[in-house]
């Protein structure tokens, strides 16, 4: 019992840690609709995984002791180990502080140990008091050596934006392969209020500057929104059951809940025959994926393309689609920025993609050029043939044009698969028609009988058999045998994956 | 009473028109039909109200974000 008085000294240290800012700032946590960090890591872990580091960190005396303004340390998500940590806003407002950091070390264990990471960020960065007690300014540095940056490219890394985030957390969660925030009780910005009215002499509401509405919706800032904070809790679960822990591992292969031979009829007639009615492409996917696998990554924003992550017969697939009832399914810049990032991150983590072809091409007219559409499409179409992890094409619907290659690797394996509604070319017969037999049609005592007549002509050489008579594609299918062939296809290509692990090199410069 | 703005999500031009000022819509029931791409693409109520106004006509060549329709919201589900 010789040590039974420290014993109980570290309890009650500790237990000054649990109380994190003092009673009173805990409720105006809550009363703002917030949780605590220390009540957001319960939520977010396997119960009892928490193993914190640095608890009793702070600093004065007795009552006036104050924890340090971060929470971290090891956890369990399904039993996979993670390490997680976030400011502490009932601390100085989960400001910085000089000297070694929590926040520092939990990105330490992660880059030694390998695992996945989730920050869950509330606070406003720097506090210009520290410059005060320091005596004078700061050069402005990154105080982690660049950590954020090296695990990008080793384990998988998600961001919370959980409260009123600006400053060095905001740039934090931007260094992230995926986030999340709350619908409203969290908001986002580079600065806040006070700095946009003394910079630019706005008067501006931090709902207004930084709410979901605005970085999910709009800029497409942060990737995903959660209804509250638990929903966004369950998101960062689901989305972390997709990864594997890092580079030198595949990503994990869960006992299937669902047939490999399942066929689904209504795959028969979910294309209208009436070529320009959309349908709904994200039902398409679901009958074709396991049963309820289907999480969408960046659903409110480049919406003309769907991104998602999804199981077949239990092995992890990237999906990737147009949606045609989004400019047609034409690829636009924040589609072709959303295909870049979503391309990279299967490929970092070894998910094969699966990718569902309605392209009419890149998006036309004055909006797409002014946004820089061709650039960032042909970005999209860069990575593409960066990438390589297996990429199968599923045509479903029209592929034309440039903008539909950045669904396919010509130069790889041609894995394309089209449906009996599918129809592909350079250039879409119509428009295509009126540029090139532009004289023909002017010339003739009927322009438009003329131009019917020759869009008919060439119109009957869109049948897909017609391709593949002359090997033009690979495979026409029953639409209902999707599901079983992609399956064999990827499961072929499942142990090709494991032999060339480990961090990817960075392949040229962007367009 | 919450104003609810209905913008066309791309550019094209404004094929049918399915609601008049006035008429009580659902959330998702199309309010008009855009033709943008080659498509007829729906443009949906993205909740349930009152139609207060109509911005455009058939055939009207719309920008993309362009306002074309103001819904006053109503809580309850009108069917």
């Amino acid at each position: 019992m010789a040590w039974l008085d420290d014993v109980q000294e570290i309890e009650r240290r500790r237990a000054r840690a649990l109380a994190l800012g003092g009673a009173e700032r805990v409720q105006r946590q809550h009363d703002a609709g917030r949780l605590t960090i220390r009540e957001r890591i319960d939520a977010l872990l396997d119960p009892g995984s928490f193993v914190e580091m640095g608890a009793l960190a702070g600093e004065g005396e007795g009552d006036n002791f104050l924890p340090a303004g971060y929470v971290g340390g090891l956890g369990q998500i399904d039993g996979r180990d993670i390490v997680v940590g976030g400011e502490d806003f009932t601390v100085r407002g989960g400001s910085e502080r000089d000297g070694r950091t929590k926040d520092r070390m939990i990105l330490e264990i992660a880059n030694e140990f390998k695992v996945p990471t989730v920050l869950l960020h509330d606070g406003a960065g720097g506090n210009i008091e520290n410059t005060l007690r320091r005596g004078y300014m700061q050069i402005p540095t990154w105080s982690n050596d660049g950590l954020e940056v090296d695990l990008l490219a080793t384990v998988p890394v998600v961001a919370g934006v959980m409260g009123s985030v600006a400053g060095g957390p905001a740039t934090r969660a931007m260094l992230s392969h995926w986030s999340v925030m709350p619908k409203k009780s969290a908001q986002l910005f580079i600065a806040g209020p006070p700095v946009v009215k003394r910079a630019i002499g706005l008067d501006v509401t931090k709902e207004e500057l930084g709410s979901s509405e605005t970085q999910v919706h709009v800029g497409g800032t942060v990737d995903n929104e959660g209804e509250d904070e638990h929903d966004c809790f369950r998101q960062m679960r689901e989305f972390l059951s997709y990864m594997p822990r890092n580079v030198w591992e595949l990503p994990p292969y869960l006992e299937p809940n669902d047939r490999p031979d399942r066929k689904e009829e209504a795959l028969l007639s979910i294309v209208p025959k009436n070529r320009r009615q959309p349908y709904d492409m994200k039902s398409l996917i679901k009958r074709v994926v396991d049963n309820g696998t289907m999480f969408e990554i960046r659903p409110h924003h480049g919406r003309c393309l769907i991104s998602a992550f999804a199981r077949l017969n239990g092995h992890v697939v990237g999906i990737m689609a147009n949606n045609p009832m989004v400019n047609g399914g034409a690829l636009d810049g924040p589609g072709a920025d959303k295909q870049v990032h979503f391309m990279e991150l299967c490929d970092q983590f070894r998910i094969p993609i699966v990718y569902f072809v309605d392209c009419p091409g890149f998006l036309v007219g004055p909006d797409a050029e002014r946004s820089g559409a061709l650039r960032r499409g042909m970005r999209a179409f860069w990575t593409t043939f960066s990438i390589t992890v297996p990429l199968i094409q599923i045509i479903v619907r029209r592929c034309y044009g440039v903008g539909s290659v950045t669904s396919s690797r010509t130069d790889h394996l041609k894995l394309r698969i089209a449906w009996p509604s599918g129809e592909f070319g350079g250039i879409p017969i119509e428009g295509g028609v009126d540029a090139a037999f532009r004289r023909i049609i002017e010339a003739a005592p009927d322009p438009v009988a003329k131009r019917v007549e020759i869009e008919e002509r060439i119109g009957r050489l869109r049948s897909p058999l017609l391709a593949a008579e002359a090997f033009g594609v690979e495979n026409v299918i029953d639409p209902r045998e999707t599901r079983p062939l992609v399956i064999r296809l990827l499961e072929m290509a499942q142990k090709k994956r494991g032999y060339s692990l480990g961090i990817k090199s960075r392949p040229g410069v962007r367009p | 009473m919450e104003l609810i703005e209905i913008r066309a999500e791309t550019a094209g031009s404004i094929l049918k028109i399915l609601v008049a000022p006035d008429d009580q819509v659902d959330v998702e029931d199309v309010v008009m039909i855009l033709e943008s791409m080659k498509m007829e693409i729906p443009i949906v109520a993205p909740c349930a109200g009152r139609v207060t106004e109509i911005l455009v006509a058939e055939g009207t060549s719309v920008s993309g974000n362009q306002l074309i329709a103001i819904l006053a919201r109503v809580e309850r589900d009108v069917r």
